[in-house]
């Protein structure tokens, strides 16, 4: 068993509830920050603590705080990323629906640090019902004094509200998100300006993920060393993993990066393994927009080291025998899985995510969608597949927003993968619709009993 | 004519006072979900026309938001819609499956409402809830782990409460 900072509380019966998480020691990180801690030592130790940005680019949150700019008399905001959309991913949602009241923790602390009298938490549309258990929490804190004026007698006030989207992927990006925010399309701005200097109503603004802002809670109550002790090199402290697919255990899992990925999709403790006595052909180890990876290159790396749960490791050997961390949205494949089938449906996706202000973008999500369908379906020419690989490289690093890539990297870490069943498709058009490719020789290398 | 009532009113009031004076429009995506649930579930141009009004800001600001983002509704709908997620994790779970029964169950294609005006299905994509697929939304809840027997279970349920 892992160390387990953020879900440890969450199956105590009635956590939801002010009562039950106060008694079990919340709002602990409060009492510390705002009584005994001045906003820069808050900074400072979030610093200490090596905590990265858990949305999925893992940028270190310490620093990020640090760069936001202190105009006189000009408001600041923070501003809560609950708009969780990345295929695969469904941790935030896990944490806000079972312990709401450890966000709105770590947000009033996070507040404290930035200056934030008014923090919005900007939640995915669709979550509609997590809005009422969210605003019931921000309700009870308030009724307890850990929210409005002069909290604790230290000076600060602070108030959260929560801001509904509609429906839009791209609302995830934080520039987008400050748009939509305002009320406007959610077209992401060009950087710099970085939010940190105008965002928000043109006012300082340092947008976090919701996992990110939980983790302030637990580095403030055992200090940022003690968190950096856990976990291994840079990926410090825990991280939360949704695994999906053709596992027997689908859900949200806290790992100390310290778990091997083969521990992780084959222990009881995690996923169980893969369903129905089947044998893994690929993974998506990080959401949709992370490089998938065949079985023989997800267990260990090209140099035949073990892999492991973490930021470093998974992305060792790059997009070429490597993958990312993303935001831990954990897709695994079976042996029945198509893999151009799923790059179709990831392809389509992004066209529909894609919020048309940048041409290579625009053009090139719907291009590489009808490509792909085409090739899906058995209609698809040899040179489809070279096309297709022209067009990722074209959208790949020429847009605003790192959307372009994210539609990119699937497409190319298929056919760098899978070249052969793509090529199937062309030369056995007719068998392809009736039977999958199977597993070539991306098998697992683990042997797997037959059930009977 | 269109127009929220006092208790609409209220919240209304309640969603615009979150924001700094004079950045009302910050409001326009809650106050178009209020409008899209309190009439009938969509938004037309004479919905737009008076939440523009309400808050002040020019008619095309509304169209350009209602336009963007994939939950408002441009054209009426049944009175449950089912929105059925078919990305990737849902794709690999059997989601192509709960879909074609539910067309065949319904008689409907993707997109289209019964003649009833009870059902109208549509497809989306991804909805957070991966690792419960296959799923899809229905009002503010979503129903996840979907199979045949639940489908059937569902369009029980809606049909019974609509009597």
């Amino acid at each position: 068993m892992g160390v387990k900072l953020l879900l440890e509380k969450a199956h105590i019966p009635g956590i939801r509830t002010y009562e039950v998480y106060r008694r079990e020691g919340g709002y602990r990180s409060v009492e510390k920050a705002l009584q005994s801690m001045t906003p820069e030592a808050i900074v400072e130790e979030v610093k200490k603590s090596g905590l990265r940005g858990r949305g999925g680019a893992g940028f270190p949150a310490g620093m990020k705080w640090s760069f936001i700019a202190k105009p006189e008399g000009v408001p600041r905001h923070l501003v809560c990323n609950a708009d969780e959309s990345e295929p695969g991913t469904f941790k935030d949602r896990y944490l806000m629906e079972f312990l709401p009241h450890l966000l709105i923790e770590g947000l009033i602390v996070a507040s404290f640090a930035l200056g934030s009298n008014n923090t919005y938490i900007y939640i995915r549309g669709e979550y509609a019902w997590i809005v009422d258990i969210l605003e019931t929490a921000i309700n009870e804190a308030k009724a307890n004094g850990w929210l409005g004026e002069n909290i604790l007698n230290s000076g600060f006030d602070c108030n959260i509200h929560v801001q509904r989207g509609a429906g839009a992927y791209i609302c995830g990006e934080e520039t987008a998100l400050i748009e939509s925010l305002e009320g406007k399309r959610g077209n992401p701005r060009i950087k710099p300006p970085f939010p940190a200097i105008k965002g928000l109503w043109q006012r300082p603004t340092v947008v976090n993920n919701v996992e990110t802002l939980a983790a302030v809670v637990p580095i403030i109550n055992i200090g940022g060393d003690e968190y950096a002790k856990i976990g291994v090199g840079r990926s410090t402290g825990t991280k939360l993993i949704s695994a999906c697919g053709n596992i027997n255990k689908p859900g949200v899992y806290e790992i100390d990066m310290t778990v091997s990925v083969e521990e992780f999709i084959y222990s009881d403790e995690y996923c169980g393994g893969i369903a129905n006595g089947k044998r893994l052909k690929a993974c998506i180890p990080g959401g949709s927009s992370v490089p998938i990876l065949p079985a023989n290159l997800l267990l260990k790396t090209a140099k035949g080291e073990t892999r492991y749960m973490n930021y470093e490791s998974l992305s060792d050997g790059g997009f070429a025998t490597g993958s990312m961390m993303g935001s831990g949205g954990f897709i695994i494949l079976d042996e029945d899985q198509c893999i151009v089938k799923n790059t179709y449906t990831l392809a389509r996706f992004y066209r529909h995510e894609s919020c048309g202000q940048c041409s290579p973008c625009r053009e090139g999500t719907g291009w590489m969608e009808k490509l792909l369908l085409r090739l899906e379906k058995g209609e698809g020419k040899m040179s489809d597949i070279d096309l297709l690989w022209d067009i990722q490289r074209k959208i790949e690093g020429n847009t605003i927003c790192p959307l372009g890539d994210a539609a990119a990297w699937p497409v190319a870490a298929a056919i760098r993968h899978f070249r052969d069943e793509f090529e199937w498709h062309v030369t056995h058009a007719q068998e392809a619709q009736t039977r999958n490719f199977g597993l070539a020789h991306y098998a697992d290398p683990i042997h797997v009993p037959v059930t009977a | 004519m269109v127009k929220f009532s006092e208790e609409q009113l209220v919240e209304f009031n309640r969603l615009v006072a979150r924001y700094p004076e004079g950045k009302q429009k910050s409001a326009l995506l809650p106050v178009l979900h209020l409008a899209q649930d309190s009439f009938g579930g969509w938004l037309s141009s004479e919905t737009m026309d008076y939440v523009a009004s309400l808050l002040q800001i020019k008619p095309i600001e509304v169209y350009e938001v209602a336009t963007f983002y994939s939950m408002y509704n441009l054209k009426p709908v049944g009175k449950y819609l089912f929105e059925v997620c078919q990305t990737g994790p849902c794709m690999v779970s059997g989601c192509d499956d709960i879909i074609d029964y539910i067309k065949s169950k319904l008689n409907i294609s993707v997109g289209e409402t019964t003649p009833d005006g009870l059902f109208t299905l549509k497809t989306v994509e991804c909805l957070g809830a991966c690792g419960y697929a296959p799923m899809m939304q229905l009002g503010k809840y979503y129903r996840e782990h979907l199979t045949k027997e639940k489908v059937d279970a569902i369009i029980a349920e809606c049909k019974a409460q609509s009597n």
